[in-house]
């Protein structure tokens, strides 16, 4: 009887595979780190750090639910924190964290433009604006970092865009659950998030119901990038300085972020809440790696693992609740 | 009864996908209060002609022209704000959408709080669970089940009842009792010829002309993506139209063949 509970349960959330398996390894990398993984302060970094990654997720997410790609934002989160680090000080923080979510937005709206007028796949395109703005930001940048020195990071501005701590969490949790609440309700609620699972679930029919699916997979592609850079901003609000190579590689975790947290790569399903999960687990698997003195190099590795083993896991999972 | 000025006309209206010819000088009209049955064989360009009349496709050269204006601009959009409801064979539905979600899609009721719109549930609710229970769906399919669960006959009755239910001013069904059992067949043909003496211009596409020619007021044939006969049904029998379904442009190759 329980079980037939639970089954449709798991059929409708397909997040609850990466809840179960957030909840075994915090258990295990508690027990097994003597502290080191388990503390407040642990805690609090791994949570900043999905905090930026989450934004980028989100954004993301919300591009594979529309059925398509962006592997660019690793890119575009670093040209936002580039962007921000290089207005702060020469104009004001906000409008330097305005200023780089718009370009972000412009380059969403370069992959998103693309990808609608030319219908070529989204992979082709976002790889190739990977490779542009990853090039352009090593180019500029020259091989040298930009940083804002550490007195002047005293306003409240700089406190609101990642720069400081509210009750032990780094502000960036804030933006992160604000975005949530947002895209969430955007997604579920509103005309646009029933357009938009409609383009993911099946791009014809929504075609002839009358949806402009070109526009709603521009709108995804936009917030996307705009979601990244900002992410970008929070991340260079914490370091305080960043470099050509700030956000590389991240496009592959905040993608397994998205596949672990229930998100069809074919389109037309998503969990928000699941995907951000997906990121808490992959910050989690980091930060353990660094506590217990695994060299950094060894992360990719363990990712790649668990990205498997998650996957052909959950597809039984899933298999498991469809059976009668 | 018809009325005299075409609410649908198509003039000399030519697609080519690549270089497949796949509408050819095509010219037809439709008039509101008629029921016109699209017959013919696979291939025809039956589904292309409609596929352009609801916004799909846009012709490469020809003319349509909808209540006297011509249209320049093809989208679904604009055709649905035309007052077309197209049901169509394999498209309309969304497999991850719910029933009440797929009810409204692209034309969702909204809430305002605050200026920003909500999608009002209840009134999604409600109406699709009005419509889907005069369609006979099984009493325990809700409106909040994903359509994937349905059968092939609950998704046509979804359509149908949806384009129905939004009615305005053309309905245009392809192949619309497929799937359907003997009894919603039926039911189905009676709302099209009910749907025509509300005023509305129906135009139905299917293979079967003995099932159309009871109900349409014309037969518009079909075949290798040209018109190759449009008659009223009191002028020509079923048998009459079938043998020229049979044939159609061939008859002329066969007898120089013998």
């Amino acid at each position: 009887m329980a079980r037939l509970a639970v089954k449709p349960l798991v059929r409708r959330h397909s997040e609850i595979g990466i809840f179960l398996i957030g909840a075994i390894l915090v258990v295990y990398f508690s027990a097994t780190s003597g502290g080191y993984w388990a503390n407040l302060y642990n805690f609090g970094t791994i949570m900043q750090q999905t905090s930026t990654m989450g934004l980028m997720v989100i954004g993301l997410a919300l591009v594979i639910t529309t059925g398509e790609i962006d592997i660019s934002v690793g890119s575009t989160f670093g040209i936002g924190a580039l962007v921000y680090l290089w207005l702060a000080l020469r104009v004001d923080p906000v409008l330097a964290a305005l200023c780089a979510t718009a370009v972000g937005a412009a380059i969403g709206t370069f992959n998103g433009v693309l990808v609608t007028r030319t219908n070529t796949p989204s992979l082709i395109i976002t790889l190739g604006s990977l490779m542009i703005f990853r090039g352009l930001a090593i180019a500029l940048t020259s091989g040298f970092a930009f940083s804002i020195p550490y007195k002047q990071r005293g306003a409240f501005s700089y406190w609101l865009l990642g720069g400081d701590t509210l009750l032990g969490f780094n502000t960036a949790l804030i933006w992160l659950v604000v975005a949530l609440i947002i895209f969430s309700a955007m997604l579920r609620l509103m005309p646009w998030g029933n357009r938009l699972l409609a383009v993911g679930g099946s791009s014809d029919s929504a075609l002839s119901r009358g949806v402009r699916v070109d526009r709603i997979k521009l709108s995804a592609f936009i917030l996307c990038g705009a979601l990244s850079a900002f992410g970008g901003v929070l991340e260079a609000g914490k370091l305080g300085s960043a470099d050509g190579s700030m956000g590389r590689l991240m496009e592959l975790q905040a993608i397994a972020s998205c596949v672990l947290g229930g998100t069809l790569l074919a389109g037309g399903r998503v969990s928000l809440i699941g995907a951000l999960a997906g990121a808490f687990v992959l910050s989690s698997i980091q930060s353990y790696l660094v506590v217990m003195g695994v060299a950094p190099q060894w992360f990719m590795v363990l990712l790649g693992v668990i990205v498997v083993a998650a996957a052909l896991g959950d597809r039984s999972l899933q298999q498991w609740a469809l059976r009668k | 009864m018809a009325s005299s000025q075409p609410l649908i006309q198509v003039k000399n209206l030519d697609l080519y996908f690549g270089s497949f010819h796949a509408l050819k000088n095509v010219s037809v009209d439709f008039r509101a209060g008629e029921l016109v049955g699209l017959v013919g064989d696979n291939g025809a360009g039956k589904t292309t002609l409609i596929r352009v009349l609801c916004g799909l496709h846009a012709p490469t050269s020809g003319e349509v022209y909808f209540d006297g204006a011509r249209v320049t601009t093809f989208h679904p959009k604009l055709a649905i704000d035309f007052g077309i409801e197209t049901i169509q064979q394999s498209v309309g539905l969304c497999d991850n959408l719910s029933i009440a979600r797929n009810f409204y899609l692209g034309r969702e009721p909204v809430k305002r709080i605050l200026g920003i719109p909500f999608l009002d549930f209840r009134v999604m609710r409600d109406m699709s669970a009005k419509v889907i229970r005069q369609f006979g769906l099984r009493d325990n399919v809700s409106v909040d089940d994903e359509v994937e669960r349905l059968s092939g006959g609950e998704r046509q009755s979804v359509k149908i009842g949806r384009a129905v239910e939004f009615k305005n001013r053309v309905v245009i069904m392809d192949e619309p009792t497929n799937h359907l059992s003997v009894r919603e067949r039926e039911h189905v043909n009676e709302l099209a010829v009910q749907l025509k003496e509300q005023g509305l211009l129906v135009i139905y596409i299917t293979h079967d002309i003995f099932q159309v020619h009871k109900l349409a007021d014309r037969i518009v044939i079909m075949e290798n993506g040209e018109v190759v006969k449009d008659a009223r049904t009191t002028e020509m029998s079923a048998e009459a139209l079938e043998e020229v379904i049979r044939h159609g442009g061939r008859v002329v190759e066969k007898r120089s063949a013998k």
